[in-house]
């Protein structure tokens, strides 16, 4: 008989059974609470389970609880809370009768009885045998936290986030365990609700000024962090290698917040900040420029014409910039259930304002998630639906200002001795003052973050349902089908009255672009105990995801008035040529995962995924992803049954991962338009081949070796674990040169190799918990080791390029076989000869040092230092007293160096020689006033800094009877973000965006947008 | 898995709740992982038809219009022009001080950079017509040999190129990538005049004004006649840095021709046959915006003054506040080449010298076209003659060559003049360099003064004329044209010292290999002394 009739009989003949059951009604009913046991507080949101059964229920906010028609007899009860210690209770149970049963559970640093979401299914976290952290949702939404990766910051030891820069919804980089990459991405994976998401851009790009356009927003904005329930980091290659193709940087699961059985909640939770920036440039004041134009003219180093512009004002051009910032967050929230449905719906509004002018954010976002059973609770049926519109308001920056610059270069270069403002003779009419009319190169900041028009709008759509049925006790199958449609818009308009717009007279330019992905997901997941001591559980799987992209634009210039904005293209006199594009890819995988535990001691884990991707070479489509682990939990041992510890395991993982190839159709030959000429008069449109063919095209490589240990003491109050790992990425995806003549010099191949070893820990621990007193603290620390091993026979990559005037070019790192990434190359400053110029060591082609040079040249190149950080710590505590309770987060960031590119092209002089303001620092200098800026290890700046990254002090009360309409207890709370910041570094923060130019270029600080110290008081009501 | 599945769909069939396993299964289906790119296109579904031709022909083209590689490395590492350093600005890592003082490696900044962009520019336009020439082997077009040989001048113009630069490289006629061996310098020179050699017959005279920039008979000519007169360089990997390198004696396959001096004069009179100099007074009208009608520019790359496919020389010389867009104020002319100048030469107009104008038809922000300009710190913007010290250089140091003139059209930095690679004054050159070099003084002068006649009210006429006095005479006829650092090294003078240069070695000669290229071909050799 084939398997498949068995089971279809087994599942008919079960569902007979329990529609017998369930008609006897000879059942009783439990009541309850859930206290801490030290605080006696209840405990809300603890679920209670009648032990060996589906059924159970959760608490409500005062740990009151209530399970209607519980069997009559002796049962088995449960209570289960996030933190605690699950404790279990017998009661016995008289038909038609009521039971009280008081549980006090006992605080837990770590629980081994946790289910963690783990990709595919969740599991146990004493069975699990890879390397995987969580965060609860609630523990992280502290302060002002824009966005979800933000809820990781110092909280998972190995896992690196950072704000790119301090533009209001900025984009986050977050890396796990270092990146694996060169040139490919080393961005985890993105999960959500069992979904994963293509983490790009939403909106268009920009135009910009002087370089590349702004840099894109955050496309996570999506979620909600109030939303989030959980999210679980798979770090190593025994827990992520179930995501194949895409696990070699890590998967970051969200989970988020569902509906409870037989509990109506409501909660407004609000806030308003207020910001400003964190710290500030020291620029030259009119009065000191003054005086030093007036003292360089009369030491004729300057012609005396320059004494014409100087202006009588004394404008601080940073604080005309940048501003106060107002922003306000406020989540709507209620979720009910019944017996076999439950709901959670919740609505946020987001408005963030970013310390420079004219810029922002604004975010309307929805959620609705739904449970439904059928069946006796065999059939659960699932939908997740959310949505969200986000405005984003734009100013010209970059961390690449080219030759004329953004708006952060204007704003330390314009002449301080003028005006904002000015009244124009010509009309009577108040107006911007800028050097000049029309074109111009140097621009009134204050004026450019006014004028220049950016905005960005993002509809999206995220939504998938899901079916899981129970096929026999013990076996599941389940089927998820999502969808997520993004639709972002962009509108530009430069006016002619600005100096940008001056040129076209008038610029304007819409943007389209929609992201398309679908996903179905096949599941079956199975698990059974046998012969008392053996388990085991597994998943296997299909998934098919599809992904399109697709875009248009168009521009015109030469307006007749700037009335029309970026909304009548056809007034344009000169209509650009517009553009459109389309890409599609697709992944379809295969994949599996066994889970055999022995006595609760020993488990074992295999994991196999096979993927393949439309992206990969036609001779490499599909490729293969095995993992094995173990884990043994010595505390169940015998011999170690009265030692110290409540909990010590050691696991060990060894599997392979890939990370995927990029963009679309890299391994074609393509014709592409661009190489255009002109016959006679005409321009005719060239096609010429634009990439190199590459059928071996494939994913990346990483192998990763994982040794871990956890352990707790004293009733696992104290926790933590330690690992170790060795990540080797082969195959890197490279672009290389090819022998000449290729239809392009360079093409995309799996070439090199890169290592990452590191060693993190983490450690939480209940230091006091008293009655009305507790304090929790935990410390996470991470150092990663990278190193280039190979890259295929090239000597170097030169990457990490200068910005600025005279820096065209010029690279401040290159990638090295022996050294990790972002490493510094250069000339190595010894200091200034009596003429003013700069010296650095001379060496010979062997290195020999000869003396010293004014004009570095090959051979006086050399590493000079790196961008990581040795490591890596948070450190956060916590402490309720009575109704108050305070916490803060500390990170901690040691070693590495930044490239302070703001210093070398502004803390020269030189500057002055074309009327440009510069850094106060150069007024000591002793470089010369026509010196030019260069690049050498005198640029280089300690990265180490400790950061308050935030501090919150709030108090809980019960609402007194007459208010109890707003509900029945409220939190207050007041908080800071970014309070403090202790680093030597002289430029806005040494915490800079490491998407700089380049290859893998990191550490590279050009006039970032600056970073905002933020207040925020805010509110919590819920009943 | 996958036996296990299909079991247990059969043995379900029946029952309803396995539906979505059925789902599943036929989504099980979709496994087509091809790759069907639609706002690109592969080779294998296009050049169906002359129009699609066209346009991969006028990507092959399309190399030609950016001359930024070889301009840069002509006419800096000579006696012609420098970039100084201009307090903040025009430094960029050494690069262009570099290049003037002809300090480059394998690895040096100027080599990764200008360099290496000659390299891969040069083959690029190699790759593509070998491209195009596969693709339409089997292909039935109208004008299909003029087309295929109008491809083979493009290929054998970028090995010219290629050629002169660095000496052997390898001569591929094939789509495959791959590692190979680099021809000797003097083969090299072989495949380019046979190549030449077979396609000129089958180009036409002149094509039709709608195809007009489009390699001629002339054009072949023309490339022949400078790969004759560099014979003496070109046939050696090792050419004399001292001294005059000859075209005499150089054999050749040139029908009819005793030696490569005779083969560069009859080519050159073949390609006067179809093209024909300005006359005296207009000089100048070889480099306006409306010079594609000059009847004496022969090999051109064609210009538009549309966003993207103008000429945009003027940008690098000019101050930022001659010109709307704002230009970048680099490239100057280096004292004695503005000096070695009769006053009274009308060629010497290209120089910018004195107190500056805006020289943009359509002005320049405030100052209309023909005001006087002020530099940035708003003093009067006078160009100097001379230069005090290349790495602290100010603003209007150094005069300016601007042998281009502003298009009054232009389009932001898009001018449409279109760049001149050879025309009819330079076959005249040849002529006369060719006759010198074997024996004809009298014949040679006679040419030098023709030249000379048409840009100098009254006439100049030289008295005599002598290997030096020609390296001279071209400084004044081409200066600004991406001829010098060829010239002097045919003349054996490129190493010498020159202003803001010392002596340099005799390997520079020949450019270095960059190494990325080395590393990308093992089986390359570097050239020697690098």
């Amino acid at each position: 008989m084939p398997i498949g009739r068995i089971l279809t009989l087994a599942v008919l003949a079960t569902l007979y059974a329990s529609g017998t059951l369930a008609a006897q009604a000879r059942t009783g009913t439990v009541v309850g609470t859930v206290r801490d046991v030290t605080t006696s507080v209840g405990v809300g949101s603890a679920s209670i389970a009648i032990e060996g059964t589906r059924r159970g229920t959760t608490t409500l906010a005062d740990g009151s609880f209530v399970l209607a028609e519980v069997p009559v007899g002796t049962v088995r009860l449960v209570a289960r809370a996030i933190g605690y210690a699950p404790e279990t209770r017998e009661v016995t149970v008289t038909a038609g009768q009521t039971t009280t049963v008081e549980f006090a559970l006992e605080r837990q640093a770590a629980v081994m009885d946790e289910i963690v979401v783990t990709g595919y299914g969740s599991q146990r976290r004493a069975e699990i045998t890879g390397s995987v952290a969580t965060v609860e949702g609630d523990d992280a939404n502290v302060g002002v936290t824009q966005n979800a990766d933000q809820m990781l910051q110092g909280r998972v030891a190995g896992v690196n986030v950072q704000q790119n820069t301090g533009d209001p919804g900025a984009g986050m980089q977050l890396r796990v365990r270092g990146g694996t990459s060169i040139s490919g991405s080393d961005e985890p994976l993105y999960v959500i609700d069992g979904v994963a998401i293509w983490n790009q851009a939403t909106e268009p790009g920009g135009i910009g000024v002087g370089g590349a356009a702004s840099p894109a927003r955050n496309p996570l904005s999506l979620i909600n962090p109030k939303d989030i329930k959980s999210i679980t980091v798979l770090k190593d290659a025994a827990a992520a290698a179930i995501y194949g193709a895409r696990g070699a940087n890590g998967v970051i699961l969200i989970e988020t917040k569902q509906g409870e059985r037989d509990q109506m909640t409501f909660e407004y939770d609000g806030y308003v900040s207020f910001g400003n920036a964190a710290s500030s440039l020291d620029v030259l004041t009119g009065d000191q420029y003054r005086a030093f134009i007036q003292a360089e003219v009369a030491a004729g180093n300057l012609p005396p014409e320059r004494l014409a512009n100087l202006g009588t004002a004394n404008t601080n051009w940073e604080r005309e910039v940048l501003r106060s910032t107002v922003s306000q967050n406020h989540n709507v929230a209620f979720s009910g259930g019944s017996a076999s449905t439950t709901y959670r719906a919740s609505l946020n509004y987001q408005n963030l304002e970013g310390a420079a002018l004219s810029s922002g954010q604004e975010r309307f976002q929805g959620r609705i998630n739904a449970r439904q059973s059928a069946w006796n609770d065999r059939l659960q049926l699932g939908l997740n639906l959310t949505a969200a519109h986000v405005r984003d308001d734009y100013v010209p920056f970059q961390n690449n200002g080219g030759f004329e610059g953004d708006l952060f270069q204007n704003m330390v270069v314009f002449n301080p001795t003028r005006p904002v403002t000015v009244m124009d003779t010509a009309t009577g009419l108040e107006r911007y003052f800028e050097i000049g009319t029309g074109r111009q190169s140097v621009r009134n900041p204050v004026a450019l973050a006014e004028q220049l028009q950016d905005f960005g709008t993002t509809t999206r759509v995220l939504g998938n349902i899901r079916a899981q049925l129970d096929i026999v006790p013990g076996l599941q199958g389940q089927v998820i089908v999502g969808v997520d449609r993004s639709e972002g818009d962009r509108k530009i308009y430069y006016p002619a009255a600005s100096p940008v717009g001056a040129e076209y007279n008038g610029l304007a330019s819409r943007r389209a672009q929609t992201l398309t992905g679908v996903t179905f997901q096949g599941l079956m997941n199975w698990n059974q105990t046998f012969g008392g001591v053996h388990s085991l559980s597994g998943v296997g799987g299909y998934e098919f995801q599809d992904f399109a992209q697709e875009g248009s634009g168009a521009e015109s210039r030469d307006f007749l008035t700037d009335a029309f904005g970026f909304d009548n293209l056809s007034a344009g006199a000169n209509e650009q040529v517009p553009y459109s594009f389309s890409e599609k890819n697709r992944i379809i995988s295969f994949f599996g995962r066994v889970v055999y535990g022995y006595n609760d001691r020993y488990f074992l884990t295999g994991v196999v995924r096979r993927d393949g991707s439309s992206r990969f070479g036609r001779d490499s489509k599909w490729g293969t992803f095995p993992a094995i682990s173990a884990s043994w939990r010595l505390s169940q041992e015998g011999f170690l049954e009265n030692g110290p510890f409540s909990e010590l395991r050691l696991r060990a993982g060894y599997g392979v991962q890939g990370t995927n190839a990029g963009d679309s159709y890299r391994s074609l030959v393509l014709l592409a338009p661009g190489a255009d000429y002109a016959f006679g008069d005409q321009k005719v449109v060239g096609l010429s081949p634009s990439q190199n063919p590459n059928p071996n095209l494939k994913w990346e490589q990483t192998s990763t070796l994982n040794f871990g240990l956890d352990f707790g003491f004293s009733d696992q109050r104290i926790a933590g674990s330690i690992d170790y790992y060795r990540k080797n990425t082969t195959d890197l995806l490279l672009s290389v040169v090819v022998p000449q003549p290729a239809p392009v010099s360079e093409r995309l191949e799996n070439i090199g190799e890169l290592r990452n070893s590191g060693i993190e820990a983490q450690l939480d621990a209940l230091l006091v918990t008293r009655a009305n007193f507790s304090w929790q603290a935990g410390v996470v620390f991470a150092a990663n080791k990278n190193e280039i091993v190979d890259l295929g026979g090239r000597q170097f990559i030169a990457t990490g390029f200068v910005n600025g005037q005279g820096q065209t070019g010029q690279t401040s790192q290159r990638i090295l076989p022996g050294q990790p990434l972002g490493t510094y190359f250069g000339p190595e400053y010894v200091g200034t000869d009596a003429t003013g110029r700069q010296l650095f060591n001379d060496y010979d082609a062997d290195g020999n040092l000869l003396g010293e040079t004014t004009s570095p040249a090959a051979d006086d190149f050399r590493i000079l230092g790196k961008a990581d950080p040795s490591f890596t710590a948070g450190v956060r505590t916590n402490l309720v007293v009575g109704g108050f309770d305070a916490g803060l987060l500390l990170r901690w960031e040691q070693g590495g160096q930044v490239f302070n590119n703001t210093a070398l092209v502004y803390s020269t002089k030189s500057n002055a020689l074309q009327d440009k303001n510069f850094l106060a620092s150069a007024l000591d200098d002793p470089t010369g006033i026509t010196q030019p800026a260069i690049y050498s290890s005198r640029w280089l700046e300690s990265r180490s800094f400790l950061r308050l990254q935030n501090i919150t002090v709030g108090y809980t009360f019960q609402l007194p009877e007459y208010l109890s309409g707003l509900g029945n207890s409220a939190r207050v709370y007041v908080s800071a973000d970014n309070l403090f910041l202790l680093s030597g570094y002289s430029g806005y923060d040494p915490e800079v965006l490491i998407g700089a130019q380049g290859i893998a270029a990191r550490g590279v600080d050009y006039l970032n947008y600056p970073r905002q110290r933020v207040f925020t008081t805010g509110v919590r009501l819920s009943f | 898995m996958r036996a296990l599945i299909p079991s247990l769909v059969h043995g379900a069939r029946r029952a309803w709740f396995v539906a979505p396993v059925v789902v599943f299964l036929s989504l099980q289906a979709c496994t087509d992982l091809g790759e069907n790119p639609t706002s690109s296109i592969t080779p294998d579904n296009f050049f169906k038809n002359e129009q699609e031709v066209r346009g991969g022909l006028a990507g092959v083209y399309a190399v030609l219009r950016n001359p930024w590689n070889w301009y840069n490395l002509n006419e800096i590492s000579a006696d012609e022009m420098i970039v100084p350093t201009r307090g903040q600005d025009w430094f960029d890592n050494g690069r262009w001080l570099e290049i003037h003082r002809q300090a480059w490696t394998p690895t040096s900044s100027s080599a990764l950079d200008d360099i290496n962009g000659m390299w891969s520019g040069a083959f690029s336009g190699v790759v593509r017509a070998n491209v195009v020439l596969a693709a339409i082997e089997n292909l039935s077009i109208a004008d299909k040999a003029a087309v295929i040989a109008e491809l083979r001048v493009l290929r054998a113009f970028y090995y010219y190129q290629l050629m002169d630069m660095f000496g052997g490289v390898p001569v591929v006629t094939d789509l495959t990538i791959e590692p190979r061996e680099a021809a000797p310098r003097d083969s090299v020179f072989r495949f380019v005049e046979a190549e030449l050699l077979a396609a000129r017959q089958d180009l036409p005279a002149q094509w039709p004004a709608a195809d007009h920039g489009r390699m001629t008979r002339g054009a072949a000519n023309a490339i022949l006649a400078s790969i004759y007169l560099n014979a003496g360089v070109f046939t050696t990997s090792t050419p004399s840095a001292t001294s005059y390198n000859s075209c005499a004696g150089v054999t050749v396959a040139y029908p009819g021709a005793s030696d490569a001096c005779a083969a560069a004069i009859d080519a050159a009179d073949q390609a006067l046959a179809d093209y024909s100099l300005q006359p005296e007074g207009s000089w100048r009208r070889n480099f306006t915006a409306d010079n594609a009608s000059s009847p004496e520019n022969i090999l051109v790359a064609k210009q538009l003054n549309e966003s993207g496919l103008g000429l945009d020389l003027i940008m690098r010389a000019l101050h930022y506040n001659q010109f709307n867009p704002s230009p970048w104020n680099g490239f100057a002319a280096l004292a004695d080449a503005y000096r070695a100048f009769d006053a009274d030469d009308e060629r010497r107009d290209v120089f910018l010298e004195g107190q500056q104008y805006c020289v943009d038809p359509n002005g320049c922000g405030s100052v209309a076209f023909g005001g006087a300009v002020d530099d940035r710190s708003g003093a009067p913007l006078i160009f100097t003659v001379d230069i005090a010290d290349e790495t602290a250089a100010t603003e209007g140091e150094g005069t300016r060559i601007m042998k281009y003139p502003p298009d009054p059209d232009h389009v932001a930095q898009d001018n449409g003049n279109d760049f001149v690679y050879f025309r009819a004054g330079e076959m005249v050159m040849v002529k006369a360099e060719a006759e010198l070099a074997s024996g004809n003084a009298a014949t040679a002068l006679t040419l030098v003064n023709q030249l000379r006649a048409r840009v100098f009210q009254p006439d100049e006429p030289l008295a005599s004329i002598d290997q030096d006095g020609m390296l001279r005479e071209r400084l004044f006829e081409f200066a600004g044209e991406a001829k010098r650092r060829t010239d002097l090294i045919r003349h054996g003078k490129f190493t010498q010292a020159w202003a803001f240069k010392p002596a340099s070695d005799a390997r520079t000669v020949l450019m270095p290999i960059p190494q990325p290229q080395i590393d990308a071909n093992p089986l390359l050799q570097q050239n020697p002394g690098y």
